[in-house]
């Protein structure tokens, strides 16, 4: 029994500085009144305007640590610049993880950045969560610390083709988009959701970008006479495309469009309403932007940042940083990374008040968000809706 | 002209450099580990860009083309071929230097100026649409992922790894380049960069001298190309644009156009400076463009002339010099 004893208290010695080690790493970047979070974000460069993106996530953490924080703990943004850069990106990662020490990380745009963190991350095994870039390879095939907390171009990609099929009688839908990955991000999941209710698209186009004529494209769908057409475009092609749909007598056809347009920015550009009455854009908020849904959320953005020009970006990533909350506050006071993890696990059906569709995260799979809303105009109006003719 | 004392000298501090960084990584963590592996990327690309633009005398920019020819390479013979990634470094270079090869058609057609200098940069944004619609190779948009890997028992997601892999290349590179300026081709470049006509009266093969500049240049970045790959783990069409273009043509510049020195000066300064204005969100890119235009109005023939001034063992002259 002597011996076993000693041997035990070897082994818990030879142990002890691993343990500590794993320890220290569990609380890293937490002390007892703040938790340090790391923001990456393209805050210089071409793609700077997507730091909007994150505008929404540091407002909500203001918001939060005015009404006392969570558990008596600030939460302490360390933001970061990528500038849309893998190399940049990574940078921004090592030293928030190595150097910072943060407990967690939050943020993100430009998917291409995301992906080239994902290993990097992955081994680090901090808490990330994804707040605005929607890569599905970023968070799947599943890494245990990464999580995503807006539809991924999937979900996106699947919601549209959803919201075309629920208008009654579509069977015959065509599909025109740009010759680019982007394109294909919503129009693939869009094809496999239609394949699995029995739809095979009629007519696949494409209209390549900078193209300032869609006749041939429009007239080749005239001998199909599609019920729905769906639209992977950019804005401006978007534009040229419902101006010449009209043009050739097809204006009542509806369009479905993808998240990077957006409804009014639409009409400005064509100018013309008859144009765009029968066009729908994905979009993950439960109202319009000016809408009464919104307006605490704008208020809110406003009140820490009083110069925010809100836009769409403006609001993205608040959803998940209300979902961190929520598992932070579940997490009690005795909070670690672990422990933060297996909670961000346990929230199911989260409703955030501002994303369309719920978070649920699971241990199987950390792509929170699976649909998205759609806006159209109805009577003239911007609606937002669950499905065709049904208003959110 | 150095006296023998200091240019025994020059060659021991030559040596020195690499072998105190061998300690570096005592003193670094994974975040400025990742920086100095950076700088040594920086100071491949910035050595081919300079042999071409600087010693050369041609205004070409296909250098970025060279650096995305070498990351692909690696990455598609690492990911699609299974190669382990450091066979992939030497094939990377091989096919830079293809792209050399290709870039100096164009100069050899008599092509100069402004006009090779638009026909390299087209070459770069051909490359790059290719990069791009390439996907069941290069992956497209989504880039390539290099697969995860292991050398002596240690991955290669490792920067302390990675930093004596890409130290051990760089110096290899760097010496041979100053091999090679300093023989009799590198003098026959310069002659072609002063008087290609005179040279060519010389019976000197001017052709053949541009040639094998623009081929030994795509060599060399194309091999920092492969480090590139590795570095960063997943390449993508958009690290070979404009930006990374003017990014390297301002370490030449910086360092001193022409300068192997001031290549190492240049890229070490110009990737580590944005890392030092991280501190200013949103001011980064003034504050960069104030110092690279501080730096050349002070200082025309770039940091390179600063150390001449000091010692002449920083002199760098490529003719025969007496022993």
């Amino acid at each position: 029994m002597n011996k076993l004893t000693s041997l035990m208290a070897v082994a818990a010695f030879a142990a002890a500085p691993a343990l500590a080690q794993d320890a220290e790493w569990e609380t890293q970047g937490l002390t007892d009144d703040a938790i340090t979070i790391g923001v990456m974000g393209p805050f210089s460069g071409n793609a700077s305007s997507y730091s909007k993106a994150l505008i929404g996530m540091m407002a909500y953490y203001d918001k939060v640590n005015e009404e006392g924080g969570v558990h008596g703990r600030k939460l302490v943004a360390v933001q970061e610049d990528t500038a849309c850069d893998s190399a940049k990106g990574l940078a921004a990662a090592k030293k928030l993880i190595s150097q910072d020490e943060v407990f967690m990380l939050q943020g993100n745009s430009c998917s291409g950045v995301a992906l080239a963190l994902r290993p990097t991350i992955e081994e680090a095994g901090l808490p990330w969560i994804v707040a605005h870039a929607v890569s599905d390879s970023i968070s799947d095939p599943l890494a245990g610390n990464i999580f995503h907390g807006v539809p991924t171009g999937s979900a996106n990609g699947r919601a549209m083709a959803a919201f075309v099929l629920s208008k009654p009688g579509t069977e015959n839908v065509a599909i025109i988009e740009h010759s680019n990955d982007w394109a294909h991000s919503y129009s693939n999941p869009a094809r496999d959701y239609l394949k699995e209710q029995g739809v095979e698209p009629t007519a696949e186009l494409t209209m390549e970008r900078g193209q300032t004529d869609a006749t041939a494209q429009v007239l080749k769908l005239r001998q199909n006479k599609p019920d729905f057409i769906i639209a992977a475009l950019y804005e401006a092609e978007t534009a040229i495309f419902l101006r010449d749909l009209k043009k050739y007598g097809m204006g009542d056809i509806p369009v479905m469009g993808t998240a990077g347009t957006d409804l009014e920015n639409t009409l400005k550009r064509t100018g013309d309403f008859d144009t765009v009455k029968n066009y729908h854009v994905i979009h993950s908020y439960v109202d319009n932007l000016d809408g009464e849904k919104m307006k605490p959320w704008g208020e809110m953005i406003h009140k820490y940042y009083p110069d925010e020009e809100l836009s769409t970006f403006s609001f993205v990533s608040i959803g998940s940083a209300e979902a961190l909350v929520s598992a932070l506050e579940a997490v009690g006071p005795d909070l670690t990374r672990s422990k933060l993890i297996a909670a961000l696990e346990e929230v199911r059906d989260f409703d955030t008040g501002i994303l369309s569709d719920p978070i649920t995260w699971t241990p199987e799979d950390h792509q929170g968000v699976k649909g998205s809303a759609v806006a159209g105009f109805v009577d003239g109006e911007p609606t937002v809706l669950k499905a065709w003719g049904q208003p959110y | 002209m150095p006296s023998p004392r200091q240019r025994q000298l020059r060659t021991w501090a030559f040596w020195a450099v690499p072998v105190l960084l061998l300690f570096l990584p005592l003193a670094t963590n994974a975040y400025t580990q990742f920086i100095v592996n950076g700088m040594l990327i920086s100071v491949l690309v910035t050595l081919g860009f300079t042999l071409v633009i600087g010693n050369l005398g041609q205004l070409a920019f296909a250098n970025t083309a060279f650096f995305g020819i070498g990351a692909y390479a690696s990455a598609i013979l690492s990911a699609k071929l299974g190669l382990p990634w450091i066979a992939t470094i030497p094939l990377a270079g091989a096919l830079g230097a293809l792209g050399g090869f290709l870039a100096s058609s164009a100069a050899l057609r008599g092509i100069r100026s402004y006009y090779l200098a638009i026909i390299t940069l087209a070459f770069g944004e051909l490359m790059r649409w290719a990069y791009l619609h390439s996907k069941p190779l290069t992956g497209g948009t989504d880039g390539l992922p290099l697969p995860r890997e292991a050398m002596f028992g240690i991955s290669l997601s490792d920067d302390t790894l990675k930093f004596y892999i890409f130290l051990g290349v760089t110096v290899l590179l760097v010496k041979a380049t100053l091999n090679l300026m300093r023989s009799r081709f590198g003098r026959a470049v310069m002659a072609v960069r002063e008087n290609e006509i005179a040279t060519a009266s010389l019976a000197i093969p001017t052709a053949r001298v541009i040639l094998v500049s623009f081929i030994w240049s795509g060599f060399v970045v194309g091999c920092a190309g492969a480090l590139f790959a590795r570095h960063v783990g997943h390449v993508f069409p958009e690290s070979f644009g404009m930006l990374h273009l003017i990014a390297s043509f301002a370490m030449v510049l910086v360092g001193g156009l022409g300068s192997v020195l001031g290549a190492v000066l240049g890229a070490v300064l110009l990737t580590a400076l944005p890392e030092y204005l991280r501190a200013f969100p949103g001011m980064e890119e003034l504050f960069f463009g104030l110092i690279v235009a501080a730096v050349l109005v002070t200082m025309p023939m770039g940091l390179a002339s600063l150390l001449r001034r000091l010692s002449p063992i920083f002199v760098e002259r490529y003719y025969r010099e007496e022993s």
